[in-house]
């Protein structure tokens, strides 16, 4: 189990902020994400399945975001932080 | 329309969407509470079928594409279905399917209310060139492969805004002719609700192309297409190329800026008080604004002439505006709004005699669209 920590943002969409998951991988946790909070859909992953551009994943404080990050294995992490870059003007 | 009688400017802006209240007079505006703040609102709009309904096109940089909806004239806002890109069949909200396209879905650029005979139907035009339709006012989605998997889609690219379907417009007279515009691709129609599609740019020209290529089916940068209230098969165009006009349902184009020197611009709206009549905000080709004040050209289609409708002194500077950036009432005379790129809205009440600056400082705008009584 990892703990999970969620964007403030990401609470208009029903996200909680912070829970505990059972996932091998980062793309399993935001499955299971998904699947408890309905409304994450399409916000963190776009159809394709990538991580949006400007959604940023941390393994115990490391940043794995990228085009293979949500193959990234859990394997011993404590931690997980999703979060949003500082972007726009 | 609104029963109220108020008159409602919507605005869709680079930091979310505003309702605008103002009476028939149109001389006074109350600027309502700010929604989708975190969003680029590249729409907003109101059905004129279920009165109080608006939808706002509202694309989030961090949490991808969103479509809201109020049922009460924007006091509230809900996010609905957004569509998925193809190859999903069909999408309802919160409908748990599971990621598999190889495209995804951009921007969403214009949501188009459906014929009034079909009153649950709605039409979204998407970036990359996608057209969807909801048969049951948006709680889901189906793609329109017809024009998604268009044989001519592989000579199709992005224009400067992104590879938009801005533009939806349904014939009064039958809910099966449509016509859309697609930046760089140019406007299509349909005659048969929507099963098949015909490029409608004859006469249109592409100056970015060599000579001798300028005319070609497909490949033009339409900006902006506006109806005719009062004859269905009269279409005004702004295009990448300049202003055209087509009195036979798009099947050919006439170029009619020329006289404007450069007829460059994004926008074009034409009212119902005032048939025969389009607005076009004239921008310089070169810098994307207008040259050293704020104006706007109206189009005479009886006598084929053009009149500018702002004195030169009153608002100077470089404005820009977008291809959702001009909207008109339903009113005599009509009413003319314009959003610029830099947080004006210009209004005015008298078919351009006089014209206001609704006194606020919006984001950038996007798109102006107007909810209104009509004059009769």
């Amino acid at each position: 189990m990892v703990d999970v920590r969620l964007d403030n943002w990401l609470r208009r969409y029903g996200s909680p902020a912070k829970d505990r998951v059972d996932a091998r991988t980062v793309q399993q946790l935001i499955e299971v994400l998904e699947g408890r909070y309905p409304g994450l859909r399409l916000k963190l992953r776009d159809e394709t399945g990538s991580l949006r551009p400007y959604v940023r994943v941390f393994v115990d404080g490391e940043d794995v975001s990228g085009t293979t990050a949500t193959a990234t294995p859990l394997d011993g992490a404590r931690t997980i932080d999703i979060l949003h870059s500082i972007a726009g003007g | 329309m609104p029963k109220d009688n108020k008159v409602r400017i919507l605005v869709g802006t680079r930091k979310g969407s505003y309702v605008v209240i103002g009476d028939r007079t149109r001389r006074r505006w109350t600027v309502g509470p700010r929604a989708q703040e975190m969003n680029e609102v590249y729409h907003v709009v109101a059905d004129p079928r279920h009165p109080g309904d608006l939808y706002s096109a509202a694309n989030s940089t961090f949490w991808g594409p969103e479509l809201y909806r109020s049922r009460n004239w924007g006091k509230t806002w809900k996010e609905i279905t957004t569509p998925l890109s193809p190859p999903h069949k069909a999408r309802k909200f919160d409908g748990g399917d599971s990621p598999a396209s190889k495209v995804a879905l951009k921007n969403l650029w214009h949501v188009e209310p459906g014929h009034p005979s079909q009153p649950t139907t709605l039409y979204l035009g998407a970036d990359p060139h996608f057209l969807f339709r909801s048969d049951d006012l948006g709680s889901s989605w189906a793609p329109i492969q017809s024009i998604n998997r268009h044989p001519d889609r592989k000579n199709w690219g992005p224009g400067a805004g992104g590879a938009c379907l801005h533009t939806i417009l349904i014939d009064p007279r039958d809910a099966s002719r449509m016509y859309i515009g697609m930046s760089s691709v140019g406007t299509f129609r349909t005659d048969d609700n929507g099963r098949s599609w015909q490029p409608t740019n004859k006469g249109v020209e592409c100056p970015f192309l060599p000579p001798g290529q300028r005319y070609p089916e497909t490949g033009q940068c339409v900006h902006h297409v506006a109806a005719d209230a009062a004859n269905p098969d009269t279409f005004y165009r702004q295009d990448h190329g300049g202003m055209y006009v087509s009195h036979d349902g798009m099947a050919k184009w006439t170029r009619i800026g020329r006289p404007l020197g450069d007829d460059f611009g994004f926008c074009v709206a034409s009212p119902k008080g005032a048939p025969g009549r389009a607005y076009f905000v004239r921008l310089d080709g070169a810098g994307r604004t207008t040259e050293g004040h704020f104006q706007v050209h109206e189009w005479n289609d009886a006598t084929r002439t053009w009149k500018k409708l702002v004195s030169p002194k009153q608002f100077p500077g470089h404005f820009g505006v977008h291809r959702e950036g001009i909207a008109t009432d339903d009113l005599d005379p009509p009413g003319i709004y314009v959003g610029t790129t830099t947080g004006q809205l210009f209004v005015s009440p008298d078919a351009g005699k006089s014209w206001r600056l609704v006194p606020f400082a919006f984001p950038g705008i996007h798109s102006v669209s107007v909810a209104g009584p009509s004059s009769g």
